[in-house]
C-alpha cells in the first residue's frame, strides 16, 4: 500500500504545494501590479515635468512670435506661423515622436461679423480635434495658463498611442484667438513599461516556480515521515507487531513517532499477553484432556471386566455394572465434546482434508445408528445419486456431523420415518435429514444449534445425548467453509440441511438443497 | 506365551492393563518410566511393545525410536491426546499401530495386539514378489537379489498384502482392515505413514515408487515386475 503512488487529490504533499503555490501567485500579482503602477505613475511624473517645461517654452515662444507680426500682412503672418508650427515638430514628422495642433476657436457671431478672417488651424500628422480630451479643452477655456491631461492619441490610421496633452491658448493677429496643443506621445515610457511589465511578470513566475520548490522540499520533510508511519501502521495492521518508526529528530513528527511507537508497544504488549492466555488456555484443555483420560481408560477397563462377569453377579449388581459401563461411556463422550467445543472455542481446531466419498460414509453412518437402535421403529431411507460422490473434506468431521444430526433425528422421530437426501453441484454438496416428529416452533430454530440447549427441558433425554452434538456439527460445518441449517414445524417434523464445498476451504455459493423440504419438493417438481 | 511389555508411569491403568491382558492369556511386563525401556527390553525381549507417549525420563516418541534402532518388534503407541501431531509423530518414529486413551473397549485393544503378533497367514504360498523383490514368507525375509531388506513386521505384513493379490486396488479402508485388523476406522493417517516408510526401504526411488504404486483417488497397487 505504501509503494503506490498516491492520486493527486490524495497526496498531501500535492495539495499543499497546489495551495501554497496559489496562494503565492495572488501575492506575487498583487505585489507586482502595485509595484507596476508605482513605477508607470513615477515615470509618467518625470516625464511631465520635462514636458511641461518644454511646452511652457514652446508656447512662451510662440505669443512672442506671433505678438512680432501684429499688424503685419496675411503672408507674412502666415510664414511666421509655420515657423512656429514646424519648430516644435522639427523633431520627426512621424507618428510617435510629438504632434501639434492649432485650432481655431470661433466665437458666437464672428463669421458674420468678419468672415473673411483667415484661419491658420494646423494638425500635425492630419490628427483630428476630435482627439483632444473634452475636459482639455475646457481647462484652457477657463484659464490663462497652460493645462494638461492624460489621454490616448488617434491617429487617422486608427493608431492609438498613450499620450500627454498640454494646451493653451494663443492669439494670432488678424485671425484670433486659437487653441494650441503640444502633444508628448508616451511611445518610449510604454517601452520602458513594457521592460518592466516583462520582467515583473518573470520575476513572479520565477518567484512562484521556486516558492513551489520551496514547499515541496519543506513538505516533503513533513510527509516522508508521516508515508513512513503509514507504512508502519499498515504492517501492525496485517500483523507484524514488531514494526516500529525511527525516531531521528526532536521534533512533532518525531513526538508522533514516539506516541505510535508506544501504543504499538502497548499493543503488542496486550496482544502477547492474550497470546499467552490462549496458550495457558490450550495447555489447560491439553492438560485436562490427558489427566481424565487416563482415569478414564482404567475406570473403564476395569467397568468392562465387572461388566464381562456380570453372569455371576445378583441381579442388582450386575444392572449396576450396566449402569456404569453406560454412564463412563455418557461421560466420555461428554468430555470429548467439551474439548472439542473448547478447541472451536480457542480457535485450534483444523482441518485434516483428504479425498473421499461422500455417499458411503452417509450411509454407513446411517446404517450404524439404525441398527444400534432396535427398540424403535425408526426407518432411515437414503436417496443419493448413483454415482459416487467425491468430495474434499475432514472425514472425521463430517461423519461427526453426519453422526449428530442422525442421532438427533432419532432422538426426535418419535419412531417415525427419517429420510436423508443427498445431492451435488459442480461446487457443492447437501445433505439433508428430514424427521417427522414433533417438530420445533419458529423460535427454536435460531437456538437449535445453542450449546446445551433443550426445546423442551422436562423432555426426556432418550439417548443421552450431550447437547452438544449440533453445536459441534455447525462448527465442524463453518470450518469447512459450510454451512448447517434448520427447519422446523410444529407437528412437521424437522430438517437439518448440511451444505459442504466440495473442496473444503471453497465458499459455498448457494444451497442446492432449500432448507424447507416443502419447497425442496416443489423445487424437484419444477426442474423434472 | 506371548509377552507385551507395557510401558505407562500410571500405576493403576498399568496394573489394570495387566489384569486385562493377563485375562487374556498375554505375559506382562510392567515398566513405569521411559528411560528404564531399553534394559528390560535388553534384557527380557517383548513380543510387542505398548508405549504411552507421555512418559517420565524419557518421551515416548524417543523411546519407539530406541527400541526401533535395535529391533523390528511390533509397537503399539498409547495416546491420551489424539492429536494428529503425537499420531504422526509416534508413527514416524517406528510405531506400527496406536490407541487413543480411553479406548472403546478394552478387548478391542487385546483384538490390537492380537493382530500384530498374528503370524502371516500359513496357508499363502511360501514365496511372493512384488516388483523385483522376493517375498519369502515362511523366512519372513524380503530380498533384491541377494540383499536382505529389514522390515518391521508390520511392513512385511504390508507388502505381503499388496503382493498377495497384485492386480488387486488396495483402498486405505481395505489395507486398514487387512493389516492392521480395524473394522470401521478410516485413520487414513496409519496407511499414509507406513506406505511412505515402506517405501523409503524398498523402492529405488521413494519419490517415483515402482513396488508400492499409488492409484490417485482409490488406494494403493503392488508393482508388477519388470516395470522398471
Amino acid at each position: 500500500m505504501s509503494s503506490q503512488r498516491l492520486p493527486l487529490v490524495q497526496s498531501l504533499a500535492a495539495k499543499v504545494i497546489l495551495s501554497t503555490v496559489l496562494l503565492s501567485l495572488g501575492v506575487v500579482w498583487l505585489t507586482g501590479s502595485a509595484l507596476y503602477s508605482q513605477l508607470s505613475e513615477g515615470i509618467k511624473t518625470v516625464n511631465l515635468d520635462s514636458s511641461l517645461a518644454e511646452a511652457r517654452s514652446v508656447f512662451y515662444n510662440a505669443r512672442y512670435q506671433f505678438l512680432l507680426v501684429q499688424g503685419a500682412s496675411e503672408p507674412q503672418i502666415q510664414v511666421q506661423v509655420t515657423d512656429v508650427l514646424t519648430s516644435p515638430t522639427t523633431l520627426g514628422t512621424a507618428e510617435g515622436a510629438r504632434e501639434i495642433i492649432l485650432l481655431k476657436i470661433f466665437s458666437k457671431g464672428e463669421i458674420a461679423k468678419n468672415g473673411q478672417q483667415p484661419n491658420y488651424s494646423f494638425a500635425s500628422n492630419g490628427l483630428l480635434a476630435t482627439t483632444i480630451p473634452e475636459q482639455l479643452r475646457l481647462d484652457i477655456a477657463k484659464q490663462n495658463d497652460l493645462a494638461y491631461q492624460f489621454s490616448p492619441l488617434t491617429y487617422r490610421t486608427g493608431k492609438t498611442i498613450d499620450a500627454l496633452y498640454v494646451g493653451q491658448r494663443v492669439s494670432i493677429p488678424g485671425s484670433g484667438r486659437y487653441e494650441m496643443y503640444l502633444v508628448f506621445t508616451l511611445v518610449n515610457q510604454g517601452a520602458t513599461l513594457e521592460i518592466v511589465q516583462n520582467s515583473l511578470l518573470l520575476t513572479g513566475l520565477v518567484l512562484l516556480l521556486l516558492i513551489g520548490l520551496i514547499t515541496w522540499l519543506v513538505v516533503r520533510q513533513v510527509v516522508k515521515p508521516l508515508r513512513e508511519a503509514a507504512r508502519v501502521a499498515s504492517l501492525f495492521t496485517e500483523g507484524d507487531f514488531s514494526q516500529r518508526l525511527r525516531i531521528e529528530s526532536k521534533d512533532e513528527i518525531a513526538t508522533l513517532g514516539s506516541a505510535f511507537n508506544e501504543m504499538a508497544t502497548s499493543i503488542e504488549a496486550q496482544i502477547r499477553r492474550l497470546e499467552n492466555l490462549s496458550k495457558v488456555q490450550q495447555r489447560f484443555v491439553s492438560d485436562v484432556s490427558h489427566e481424565l483420560r487416563t482415569p478414564l481408560t482404567t475406570l473403564r477397563m476395569a467397568s468392562d471386566v465387572i461388566y464381562s462377569n456380570r453372569a455371576d453377579f445378583d441381579p442388582a449388581i450386575a444392572r449396576s455394572a450396566e449402569l456404569l459401563i453406560a454412564q463412563i461411556d455418557r461421560f466420555e463422550k461428554l468430555l470429548q465434546e467439551l474439548l472439542e467445543v473448547s478447541r472451536f472455542d480457542a480457535e485450534v481446531a483444523v482441518l485434516e482434508v483428504t479425498d473421499f466419498e461422500l455417499i458411503a460414509l452417509v450411509r454407513r453412518c446411517a446404517a450404524d445408528l439404525g441398527v444400534a437402535l432396535d427398540s424403535t421403529d425408526s426407518q432411515i431411507t437414503v436417496a443419493a445419486p448413483d454415482t459416487p460422490v467425491h468430495i474434499r473434506a475432514d472425514f472425521r468431521r463430517v461423519e461427526r456431523i453426519m453422526r449428530n444430526l442422525i442421532s438427533n433425528a432419532l432422538d426426535h422421530a418419535d419412531g417415525k420415518s427419517i429420510e436423508i437426501e443427498c445431492v451435488e453441484t459442480g461446487t457443492e454438496v447437501a445433505v439433508s435429514v428430514r424427521d417427522h416428529g414433533p417438530g420445533m416452533e419458529e423460535s427454536s430454530l435460531t437456538r437449535v444449534f445453542d450449546r446445551f440447549w433443550r426445546e423442551d427441558p422436562s423432555r426426556a433425554r432418550t439417548r443421552g445425548g450431550t447437547g452438544l452434538g449440533l453445536s459441534i456439527a455447525l462448527e465442524d460445518a463453518r470450518l469447512h467453509g459450510g454451512e448447517l441449517d434448520a427447519w422446523g414445524s410444529p407437528g412437521d417434523g424437522a430438517n437439518f440441511v448440511l451444505t459442504l464445498p466440495r473442496i473444503a476451504g471453497n465458499e459455498i455459493s448457494g444451497r442446492p438443497l432449500p432448507v424447507n423440504p416443502h419447497k425442496r419438493s416443489e423445487v424437484k417438481n419444477e426442474s423434472m | 506365551m506371548t509377552l507385551v511389555m507395557v510401558v505407562d508411569d500410571d500405576q493403576d491403568l498399568a496394573e489394570m492393563l495387566g489384569i486385562v491382558l493377563t485375562g487374556a492369556g498375554i505375559d506382562v511386563d510392567l515398566v513405569s518410566r521411559g528411560d528404564e525401556v531399553m534394559e528390560v527390553f535388553r534384557s527380557n525381549p517383548p513380543d510387542l511393545v505398548l508405549l504411552d507417549v507421555m512418559l517420565p525420563g524419557l518421551d515416548g516418541v524417543e523411546v519407539c525410536k530406541l527400541i526401533r534402532a535395535e529391533s523390528m518388534v511390533p509397537i503399539v503407541m498409547l495416546s491420551a491426546k489424539g492429536d494428529t501431531q503425537d499420531i504422526v509423530a509416534g508413527l514416524e518414529a517406528g510405531a506400527d499401530d496406536y490407541m487413543v486413551k480411553p479406548f472403546k473397549h478394552p478387548s478391542e485393544l487385546v483384538a490390537r495386539i492380537r493382530t500384530r503378533l498374528r503370524r502371516t497367514n500359513a496357508h499363502l504360498k511360501d514365496s511372493l514378489t512384488i516388483g523385483d523383490l522376493a517375498i519369502d514368507v515362511t523366512a519372513h525375509e524380503v530380498r533384491r537379489g541377494t540383499q536382505v531388506i529389514a522390515l518391521t513386521r508390520l511392513e512385511f505384513d504390508l507388502l505381503v498384502a499388496l503382493a498377495k493379490e497384485p492386480g488387486r486396488v488396495f483402498t486405505r479402508d481395505a489395507l486398514l482392515s487387512e493389516v492392521w485388523g480395524y473394522r470401521h476406522s478410516t485413520d487414513t493417517r496409519l496407511v499414509n505413514v507406513h506406505v511412505q516408510r515402506l517405501r523409503s526401504k524398498v523402492e529405488h526411488d521413494p519419490e517415483h515408487p515402482s513396488i508400492v504404486m499409488t492409484v490417485r483417488g482409490v488406494g494403493y497397487k503392488a508393482g508388477v515386475e519388470g516395470t522398471l
